[in-house]
C-alpha cells in the first residue's frame, strides 16, 4: 500500500484548497469591514 | 439592509453552516472508515470521493454562472451579476481541485500524470475558459459594461461545453467508462457501500457550494456598499 | 431585408475601401502567416515525421494566428478614432454592424488562406489539387467559425484594458473544438477522405457556425452599448 502519500497529498490539496479559499475571503471580508466602519464614521461626523 | 432581516440571514447562514460541517464529518467518516478498500487500485481509490463531488460541484457552478447571465442580460439586475461572479469563482477553485487531485490519482493507476484523454483536456480547457471570465472581470471598471461583457463570455463559454466535449471525445479518449450512471441504470456498475459514500460527500460538497455561495453574495454586496459611501464621500466634500 | 442587406453590405464595403487605400493589414497578415509556417518547419524535422499529419495543424496555426491580427485591428481600428460610436448611432441595428465586420473579416481571412494554400502545396510537398474541393469547403467551415466568434470577441475586446492580450486569451480556448475538427478534417481530406466519410466532423462545425452566429446576433445589443 505505497499508494497512501497520494492519498495523503490528495487530500491535503483538496482541504487546503478549501481553507485557503475561505481564508482569502475572510481577509477581504476584513478589510471591507473596516473601510465601512471608517466611512461610516468619516460621514456622521461631517454629516 | 434593516436589523431582523439580518438576524434572520444570520440564523439560516449558522444552520448551513452547521449542516454543511455535519455532512463533511460524515463524509470522511464514510471515506476513511466506512467504505472498504477498492481491490484493484488500492487505498488510492479513496481519492475519488473528493475528485467526483469537485467536478460535480465546478460544472455545477459553471451552469449557474450561464444561468446567471441569461437573467443578467434579460433584467439588468446587480444581483444576478454579483451570483455569477461568486459562482464562476467558485467553479474555478473547485475545477483547480479537480486538475491536481486528478493527476495524483492517475499516477500511481495509470503510471502517468498526465495523458490527453477526453474528460482531462477538456476539464483543462473548461479551467481557462472561466479563469479568463475571472481575468475579464479585473479588466474593466465596475459598472454596467463589465456586468454584460462577463454575461456575454458566460453565456458563450457554457455553450461551448457541448462542442469542446464531443470534439475532444472523438479526438481521443482512456478515462474509465462513467460507473455511476451506465447504460444499465443508476448506480449499477459499483458496490452499494462505495455509491452510498460518494452520494454522501456529493451532498457535503453541494452543500458546500451553497455556504461559499452566501458568503461570496453578502461580501460583494458589502463592497457594493463601500464603493457607495466612498463615491458619497467624494461628491459631499 | 433589403435595406438591411445593402446596409451590411456598406460597412463591409467601408473596410475594404480603407484596406485598399492603407494596405496595413494583408501584407502583415500574409508575412504572419508564412512566417508562423516557417517557425514550425524549423521545430519538426520532416524527413522523420509524414506531412500529411503535421500539415494541417500547422496549417491551422497559420489561419489561426493571422486571423487574429485581423479580428484585433476589426474593431480597435473604429475605437481608436472614434468611428465605431458613429456606427452606432448610424440609423441601423447592432447586428448589421456585426454582419458587416463578420464578412469583411472573413473575406480578408479567406484571401489571405488561398495565398497560403500553394504556399502549403510547394513546403509541405503535398498534391492538394486532387481533393481541392473537399477543403475548400473544409476550410470555409472553419473560416466561418473563426469569423462567427472571432467577431463578436474583437467587438468585446475593443473596450478592454488590455485589448490586444486579451482578444487571444479569450478567443483560443472557445475555438478549441473547431480547431480539432477542423484539422482533423483538413488531415482527412488530404488523405483522400470523401466528406461523407466525415459526417460528425462536419456536423459539429456547421452547428458550431449556427450556434455562434445566432449567440451573436442575441447579445452584441449588449456589448455594443454606451
Amino acid at each position: 500500500m505505497d499508494n497512501l502519500g497520494f492519498l495523503f497529498a490528495a487530500n491535503v490539496v483538496v482541504w487546503g484548497g478549501i481553507i485557503y479559499y475561505v481564508y482569502t475571503i475572510q481577509r477581504r471580508n476584513r478589510a471591507l469591514e473596516k473601510d465601512l466602519g471608517l466611512l461610516k464614521e468619516t460621514l456622521n461626523k461631517e454629516g | 439592509m434593516n436589523f431582523d432581516a439580518m438576524k434572520k440571514n444570520q440564523g439560516e447562514s449558522n444552520l448551513l453552516i452547521w449542516s454543511t460541517a455535519v455532512a463533511f464529518f460524515a463524509a470522511m467518516v464514510a471515506i476513511f472508515i466506512y467504505v472498504p478498500t477498492e481491490q484493484t487500485e488500492g487505498v488510492v481509490q479513496r481519492v475519488m470521493y473528493f475528485h467526483v463531488p469537485s467536478a460535480w460541484l465546478s460544472f455545477f457552478a459553471f451552469f449557474v454562472v450561464f444561468i446567471c447571465s441569461i437573467l443578467f442580460l434579460w433584467k439588468k439586475e446587480r444581483e444576478w451579476d454579483i451570483y455569477a461572479h461568486a459562482s464562476a469563482e467558485i467553479g474555478v477553485i473547485f475545477c483547480s481541485l479537480v486538475l491536481v487531485t486528478g493527476p495524483l490519482w492517475a499516477r500511481p493507476i495509470w503510471g502517468a500524470w498526465w495523458v490527453w484523454d477526453a474528460r482531462l483536456t477538456s476539464t483543462l480547457i473548461l479551467w481557462i475558459i472561466y479563469t479568463v471570465y475571472l481575468m475579464l472581470r479585473t479588466q474593466s471598471d465596475a459598472g454596467s459594461m463589465r456586468a454584460r461583457y462577463a454575461a456575454v463570455l458566460g453565456i458563450v463559454g457554457f455553450l461551448n461545453i457541448p462542442f469542446i466535449h464531443f470534439s475532444v471525445l472523438w479526438w481521443r479518449t482512456f478515462h474509465p467508462q462513467p460507473k455511476v450512471i451506465t447504460n444499465e441504470g443508476i448506480g449499477k456498475g459499483m458496490d452499494p457501500t462505495m455509491l452510498a459514500t460518494l452520494g454522501v460527500s456529493l451532498c457535503a460538497f453541494t452543500l458546500l457550494y451553497f455556504l461559499l455561495m452566501g458568503v461570496r453574495v453578502r461580501q460583494e454586496k458589502l463592497k457594493d456598499e463601500v464603493d457607495q459611501l466612498t463615491r458619497e464621500k467624494h461628491y459631499s466634500v | 431585408m433589403n435595406l438591411f442587406l445593402s446596409q451590411v453590405a456598406a460597412i463591409a464595403w467601408k473596410d475594404f475601401v480603407t484596406e485598399l487605400k492603407s494596405r496595413e493589414l494583408f501584407g502583415a497578415m500574409f508575412i504572419f502567416a508564412l512566417l508562423v509556417i516557417l517557425i514550425f518547419i524549423f521545430s519538426i524535422n520532416l524527413s522523420v515525421v509524414k506531412a500529411s499529419e503535421v500539415g494541417p495543424g500547422i496549417l491551422w496555426a497559420a489561419f489561426l494566428f493571422s486571423g487574429t491580427l485581423g479580428l484585433n485591428r476589426s474593431f480597435m481600428l473604429e475605437q481608436e478614432n472614434g468611428c465605431l460610436m458613429g456606427l452606432m448611432l448610424a440609423p441601423a441595428d447592432r447586428t448589421v454592424i456585426y454582419f458587416g465586420k463578420l464578412i469583411s473579416n472573413f473575406i480578408f481571412l479567406s484571401i489571405m488562406e488561398l495565398f497560403i494554400l500553394p504556399l502549403f502545396m510547394i513546403f509541405f510537398n503535398i498534391d492538394i489539387l486532387e481533393h481541392l474541393l473537399p477543403l475548400l469547403f473544409v476550410i470555409f467551415l472553419g473560416t466561418l467559425g473563426f469569423c462567427a466568434l472571432g467577431t463578436l470577441l474583437s467587438s468585446l475586446a475593443s473596450n478592454l484594458k488590455y485589448r490586444e492580450i486579451m482578444l487571444p486569451v479569450l478567443l483560443y480556448p472557445l475555438l478549441v473544438p473547431i480547431v480539432i475538427a477542423v484539422v482533423r478534417m483538413t488531415g482527412q481530406a488530404l488523405n483522400g477522405t470523401p466528406l461523407s466519410g466525415m459526417m460528425n466532423w462536419i456536423g459539429l462545425t456547421v452547428s458550431f457556425d449556427i450556434i455562434y452566429i445566432g449567440v451573436s446576433i442575441m447579445t452584441i445589443d449588449h456589448i455594443l452599448e454606451e
